[in-house]
């Protein structure tokens, strides 16, 4: 009960232009009084190891080179001095354009059964944008000051933006931005992005394959780029074919930038850049049109804690959650992997909710499992009122009903925020004795969310990794 | 007698020079009737909350913001007083008028502190003692003003409680479990049912015997080793009542400690404290308290001794 308990944690961030790892320790300590029960939280990450920046492997333009990149993860962690096995918790986050490169969910699949028993988490560029925030230590400052924090991310592919406000995500949003989206060999183009073709082609800009590189184009393209920025970070943007997804969401005005990724390095150590000159794109010309630009210098600007490593940080240290420590879980059952997550909110009404559940199971079953395969999904309770024993006594009783009704053979797994987990497990435990329960709370996810359930530590929470599995593009499904 | 005219004539030109321009003040002073105080009720914008109780309020007409620049900030201002008043049950940024609290937050605060006074001076429904199957034993305590001014009159069982416990208890279970109004009896009403439906439930997976539990009139936390002496039980449980506070007045308490006896001292007892409804979830502290009891029988220590003994 008094000690701090340690786990180790990975992160592998394969991004468009540049892989990375690190290698953690996380420190669990219960936070609460002695005469609290007990909530752990994790006190103290400390990275123990950092890879070099490699050059991600690629096969041609558009698949991963996953032998390669799988002698790479087991050269790392040979340096690192630690064994696959070691590691209890972590994310792989294949981030930018190389999600939406062919192969990339096999890559997952194949790096979860080689990197080690631990989770493994994919980013679709929310989440890439969140995650490079928390590395960068943008989220941490905005929980120090009161000022609304912006995290422009920018690597090889995109930009990736999440704004945080007293620790709260207000939004993220995502752009055509990044260093590879023109690429240069021996002076000449050697590939643009789809994007930038279409930007081209309205600009009457020359950048077809094989071309010499003319200075002006690339300044008028990153202009576009710091634009396509300002807008973003201004809120006035609306149409633009830089835009990925949703336009900005958040109606907060920005006090305070940071720029993490590739593209970072070369924005705040403009020497340090150039004299490697790793880099042979726009990615050097886009980080001076960012530094110069004067609509970005009305924003306060502050130095984040890591630039390119910022991702790989924050998959390594920031993507763990850990659950109540009052839970009830079957341990054969863990750990479980790419669980969906099927939300049922409480409306208040309970006779009516009970009610509701039938449909609800019968659906998320349609949804999730519709051959019958044994595919487990996890039920989110959100808004669950304090129910008392006898209300507890009746949930557990009507979901073990509708899981005998509707023949499903896969564990039970709930998910709720309130601290109601072990006494609803337990009473599931006993009266329905057949039954494999995962009950966990004090985890906060949303319809549609991904979870991986690792097994109880000693002090008997699980870690949990909370992941969202939007690759986009669409081509790879 | 003064002239009618010169009256008027000097009348007219002191409302005059009053109207010239205002004298300027040294200090700035507040003025309670000005339509457009110059300071700004921090936290105007919290959404009160309707004062529980009986007491009805008549709806207060809204004072107009003022219609400048300022609004945005006032807005931006409470964004973040909002994320402090997240953080706390005190009451911050109730805003204020003149210089007391507005009558709503007065209403409140006295509200609350006459809620945990009618905790301590109030008594356990009796029925939910009955359906628990309960019985009840008195302490030496006789009256309520005896109970707040001999702690240690609390802490022994009567002649005739001891009697009954002997007559009616199983001897040396592992777990007894044992309640007390102790000094709120609104917490035992609200959060007995769950916590000890919950416990029974929790130590019967466990596999864990319990014995005869019955209710304490009137007892404080040290009756346990009154009960441990009689009965000589493994682990005494004791639900009890908080001492009620502003936040809460119904927050129970569960000390365990591993056989207690007269003379057991403070470090061996051990508390799971903050069940109520804003705090642990009684249903949920019930389930805990198994595992907890478990434990301590497992190591056969509690208090400092079973955290000395885990390592």
């Amino acid at each position: 009960m008094g000690g701090t308990e340690v786990i180790l944690s990975a992160g592998i961030d394969i991004g468009t232009s540049t892989t990375k790892i690190v290698i953690s320790r996380l420190s669990l300590r219960n936070t609460a009084g002695q005469t609290h029960m007990p909530r752990i939280e994790i006190t103290d990450t400390e990275v123990i190891y950092e890879s070099p920046i490699f050059r991600t492997p690629l096969k041609g333009d558009t698949s991963i080179d996953m032998a390669q990149v799988e002698d790479l993860i087991s050269r790392e962690y040979k340096n690192a001095g630690v064994e696959p096995g070691d590691i209890q918790t972590g994310a792989v986050i294949i981030t930018g354009e190389t999600a939406t490169k062919s192969n990339a969910r096999e890559m997952i699949d194949r790096l979860s059964a080689h990197a080690g028993e631990f989770l493994v988490a994919t980013a679709g560029p929310d989440l890439e944008g969140i995650i490079a925030a928390k590395g960068s230590g943008a989220y941490a400052l905005s929980r120090k000051t009161n000022k609304t924090v912006a995290n422009i991310d920018i690597g090889g592919g995109t930009a990736n933006t999440a704004v945080y406000k007293h620790g709260n995500l207000l939004g993220t949003c995502t752009l055509h931005v990044g260093g590879k989206l023109v690429e240069f060999e021996n002076g000449t183009v050697s590939y643009t992005a789809p994007a930038v073709d279409q930007l081209a082609e309205e600009h009457n800009w020359n950048l077809e394959k094989g071309e010499s590189i003319s200075r002006e184009i690339l300044k008028e393209l990153a202009g576009c780029m710091e634009k396509a920025v300002t807008g973003m970070l201004k809120g006035t943007m609306k149409e633009s074919p830089l835009l990925i997804g949703q336009p900005p969401e958040w109606k907060e005005d920005i006090d305070i930038i940071m720029f993490s990724g590739g593209v970072a390095e070369c924005i705040y150590n403009e020497e340090n850049c150039k004299e490697k000159g790793m880099y042979d794109d726009i990615g050097t010309t886009l980080a001076e049109v960012l530094r110069n630009s004067s609509e970005l210098g009305g924003f306060e600007w502050r130095v984040p804690d890591e630039t390119v490593r910022a991702t790989v940080l924050g998959a390594g240290t920031q993507t763990t959650e850990i659950s109540g420590s009052t839970i009830q879980v079957d341990e054969g059952t863990l750990p479980l992997r790419n669980i969906p997550v099927a939300e049922f909110r409480f409306s208040g009404e309970w006779k009516e909710d009970m009610d509701r559940l039938d449909n609800f199971l019968e659906q998320a079953l349609t949804l999730y499992d519709p051959e019958r395969e044994g595919n487990a999904f996890a039920v989110y309770f959100d808004d669950i009122p304090l129910l008392g024993f006898k209300t507890i006594q009746e949930l557990g009783d009507r979901l073990a009903e509708l899981y005998s009704k509707y023949h499903i053979n896969t564990p039970l797994i709930i998910v709720m925020e309130r601290d109601l987990a072990k006494s609803l497990g337990q009473s599931l435990h006993i009266r329905h004795k057949e039954m494999e329960i995962v009950c966990i709370d004090q985890i906060r996810v949303e319809n549609g969310d991904y979870i991986d359930v690792s097994t109880p530590l000693n002090s008997e929470v699980v870690p949990v990794v909370i992941k969202t599995l939007t690759f986009h593009g669409g081509e790879e499904e | 007698m003064m002239d009618r005219q010169l009256v008027e004539e000097v009348t007219r030109m002191v409302v005059e020079r009053m109207g010239e321009k205002k004298p300027e003040a040294r200090a700035r002073l507040w003025i309670h009737n000005d339509k457009a105080p110059s300071y700004k009720a921090v936290g105007q914008e919290r959404e009160e909350e309707e004062v529980g109780g009986k007491a009805k309020l008549s709806p207060f007409p809204k004072t107009e913001k003022s219609p400048s620049s300022r609004t945005e900030e006032t807005e931006e201002d409470s964004g973040d007083l909002k994320e402090l008043i997240k953080k706390t049950s005190a009451r911050i940024g109730v805003g204020r008028a003149g210089v007391r609290p507005k009558t709503k937050t007065w209403l409140k605060f006295r509200y609350d502190h006459a809620a945990a006074v009618d905790a301590v001076f109030g008594q356990v429904d009796g029925s939910l003692l009955e359906t628990l199957d309960l019985f009840t034993v008195r302490t030496k305590v006789t009256d309520q003003d005896t109970y707040i001014r001999r702690p240690d009159y609390g802490r022994r069982l009567s002649e005739e409680g001891e009697e009954k416990v002997r007559d009616a208890c199983r001897k040396r279970p592992s777990v007894q479990i044992i309640v007390s109004d102790g000094l709120s009896s609104k917490a035992v009403d609200e959060n007995l049912e769950d916590v000890y439906l919950s416990l029974n439930q929790s130590l019967e997976a466990l596999g864990i015997e319990t014995g005869t539990p019955f209710y304490i009139d009137k007892g404080r936390v040290a009756v346990m080793d009154h009960v441990g002496e009689i009965l000589e039980p493994d682990v005494v449980c004791l639900l009890v009542g908080e001492r009620p506070g502003l936040v809460s007045a119904e927050s129970m308490s569960a000390y365990l400690c591993y056989r207690p006896r007269i003379g057991t001292i403070e470090s061996e007892r051990q508390v799971v404290s903050n069940i109520h409804r804003g705090g642990t979830p009684p249903v949920e502290a019930g389930a805990y308290l198994g595992s907890v009891i478990e434990k301590i029988l497992d190591y056969g220590a509690s208090g400092v001794e079973l955290v000395k003994k885990e390592g």
